[in-house]
């Protein structure tokens, strides 16, 4: 129970004292990787107990279960929180080595964990509506994040979409609170089932909305690719691999947690508005010349993996969804943090990064996408598996195109990449590539021993299934 | 019927409310925070209120004055912080006794010291720290969306 708290407090309250700090000190911006640091540690406490013991629970107050707010950690929470905060990590350690140019950069990082924390480890509706604005807003002046013109534009695109999306999300619990008159998520699962299907269906849809555009699926995705190339290479991987995690939690916690008669009827409807963002995002990013873009653009594809598996469903769907979304967002925090350095050590990384979208081992992408194939064999459609294949293979090709003109063709940069040259101009000392490298070595060693990833992620499924049979008459 | 000599702006009518409601506001927001307990209010609606009331009066007299005439304004990014501090302890203090957050001191059914009407526990406290949040947010907004800081691009 303190793990659970500490989980909130240490980011929340170091994250403010370190907004009023000048984060451009690289003091501060250590002190906020040292703090992300340390809400990691007192996750991973909180991640073991929850494995050991089952989820960990505490109204708000002590008040009884109703009426105070319930917080609750479990396995899911567990490991989206514990991603999050990594990618969180990876991102200010290079942020700090590169040099940090805003003053409240360390500290919104620090803020944004804490609005993730909260919202994958609350258990009520509302709560998580709060939380999830709580990160929104750090992640909105993140965008922002160097001033230029194409980080403000890129700003006001990600903030209008968003709040679009938010306001979606909105009406969507005002919707949940009108018919079944609790927020409680338990207790929505449970009073959802005698609710007209009509409603339902209503307002399960607000939320898909609302989650997709947060992921930019494949009809929601339209402000993505600017978002990500325009912003800097540190913002993109945090966007990507922290924030976008709110999408995949919020598929999975209300699809099959709270709304799972309605994911089983739109089955079909998940399943193909995944394999479109696949192969749409692939074909686009083939298309791209500018890393940044082309990774936009990968992302959108690589997001239709884990829809495809919420779509399957069942344990088997559900922790290929948990194992891809935990992938995922390692794998797009590893190769948009390389778009702003160089050298031999961060060719290397990129390529640990390529072999791990497309799902070639050793990396642990290839556990990943080896359990959406599982899942899609499950679902026994070849159109399926033959779309995934596909979708694999366009991966492959466009980041090997990236690497050939990026790491290989090293004159020709200046043309391509004219407008990342302040990025990449001081980006040549060996301490900056730490984070990538070190992120690389985690998705190798993901790879070589993928047991501990595979259990967890069928923990978390475990979780959803429970509550929709454990609940069931 | 205007004089053309009148100066663009708010009338002088508008002026006047705006300085004459400052003071009002802050009793209205104390009794609000005092009363909340029994009655309606929050730290957060009084909180608005002297907010809705320091806007007013940078609308009325332009945001420069009315920083010149109450210089406590500028210590606005200090209350927020200082606001947001004072709520998050009063919220996360219970962690270091071990009890779930958000539990008050003194408890249920345990005597209340109160001054007047004003009850001390840290509940008070806590919606203390928002009052101070949100005053010092809405001052901040203010200020900026009058004369935004020139942050020069690094």
């Amino acid at each position: 129970m303190t793990a659970l708290s500490l989980s909130l407090l240490v980011p929340w309250a170091a994250g403010l004292l370190l907004v009023v700090l000048d984060g451009r000190r690289r003091t501060v911006g250590w002190l906020g990787a040292v703090t992300l640091a340390a809400t990691i540690a007192v996750l991973g406490l909180l991640a073991a107990d929850v494995l050991r013991d089952g989820a960990v629970e505490m109204v708000t107050g002590g008040w009884p279960a109703g009426v105070g707010i319930v917080l609750r950690a479990d396995a899911l929470g567990v490991t989206f929180a514990l991603l999050s905060c990594i990618v969180l990590l990876a991102a200010a350690c290079a942020e700090t080595l590169l040099g940090v140019g805003q003053r409240t950069v360390p500290g919104l990082l620090v803020l944004l964990a804490a609005g993730l924390n909260g919202l994958f480890l609350t258990g009520d509706v509302f709560n998580f509506y709060v939380f999830f604005e709580m990160s929104m807003i750090a992640a909105y002046v993140l965008t922002g994040y160097g001033g230029g013109r194409a980080q403000l534009r890129a700003a006001v695109i990600f903030a209008s979409v968003n709040l679009l999306g938010s306001f979606i999300f909105l009406l969507a619990v005002a919707g949940t609170y009108r018919v079944t008159g609790t927020l409680a998520m338990d207790d929505v699962a449970e009073r959802i089932r005698e609710v007209p299907p009509n409603a339902a269906i209503a307002v399960a849809v607000g939320f898909f909305v609302a989650f997709s555009v947060k992921l930019g699926l494949f009809p929601f995705h339209y402000w993505l690719p600017t978002v990500y190339a325009d912003t800097r290479p540190s913002v993109a991987a945090v966007l990507s691999g922290a924030v976008a995690n709110i999408g995949a939690y919020g598929l999975l916690r209300f699809g099959p947690g709270v709304f799972a008669e309605q994911i089983r009827l739109s089955a079909t409807v998940l399943v193909v508005l995944g394999a479109a963002s696949i192969v749409y995002g692939g074909v686009l990013a083939v298309a791209r010349r500018r890393p940044a873009e082309m990774l936009a653009y990968s992302a959108i594809g690589q997001v239709g993996y884990v829809l495809v598996a919420v779509g399957v469903g069942g344990p088997v769907g559900f922790a290929a969804a948990v194992l891809y979304s935990v992938v995922n967002a390692l794998n797009k925090a590893l190769l948009f943090l390389t778009t702003a350095v160089r050298g031999p050590l961060v060719a290397g990384a990129f390529v640990v990064g390529a072999l791990s979208v497309a799902g070639v081992p050793p990396a642990v992408g290839f556990v990943g996408k080896l359990a959406v194939f599982r899942s899609a064999v499950d679902a026994g459609s070849p159109t399926l598996v033959v779309l995934l294949v596909v979708g694999s293979a366009l991966s492959l090709l466009y980041l090997f195109l990236v690497y050939q003109r990026e790491f290989w063709a090293e004159e020709d940069r200046d043309a391509v990449t004219d407008a990342e040259t302040r990025d990449t101009a001081p980006a040549r000392g060996v301490s900056r590539r730490v984070p990538v490298v070190v992120l690389a070595v985690l998705l190798l060693a993901g790879g070589l021993w993928p047991e501990p990833l595979v259990a967890v992620s069928a923990a978390a499924a475990d979780v959803l299934t429970a509550s929709t049979n454990g609940a069931g008459p | 019927m205007t004089d053309p000599e009148t100066p663009p702006g708010p009338t002088v009518i508008v002026r006047v409310v705006a300085r004459l409601l400052l003071a009002p506001s802050v009793v209205v927001a104390v009794a609000l925070i005092v009363k909340g307990y029994t009655k309606v209010g929050d730290g957060f609606a009084a909180g608005m209120v002297v907010g809705l009331a320091v806007a007013l009066n940078a609308v009325a007299v332009g945001a420069h004055r009315a920083e010149a005439a109450l210089p406590v304004l500028r210590h606005a990014p200090h209350a927020a912080v200082g606001g947001a501090f004072v709520a998050l302890a009063s919220g996360f203090f219970p962690v270091a006794l071990g009890e779930p957050v958000f539990s008050h001191r003194p408890g249920p059914d345990e005597e209340v010291v109160s001054v007047g009407t004003a009850e001390l526990m840290t509940a008070v406290s806590f919606d203390v720290g928002i009052f101070l949040l949100v005053v010092g947010v809405v001052t901040v907004l203010v200020h900026q969306l009058a004369e935004p800081d020139q942050e020069p691009p690094t």
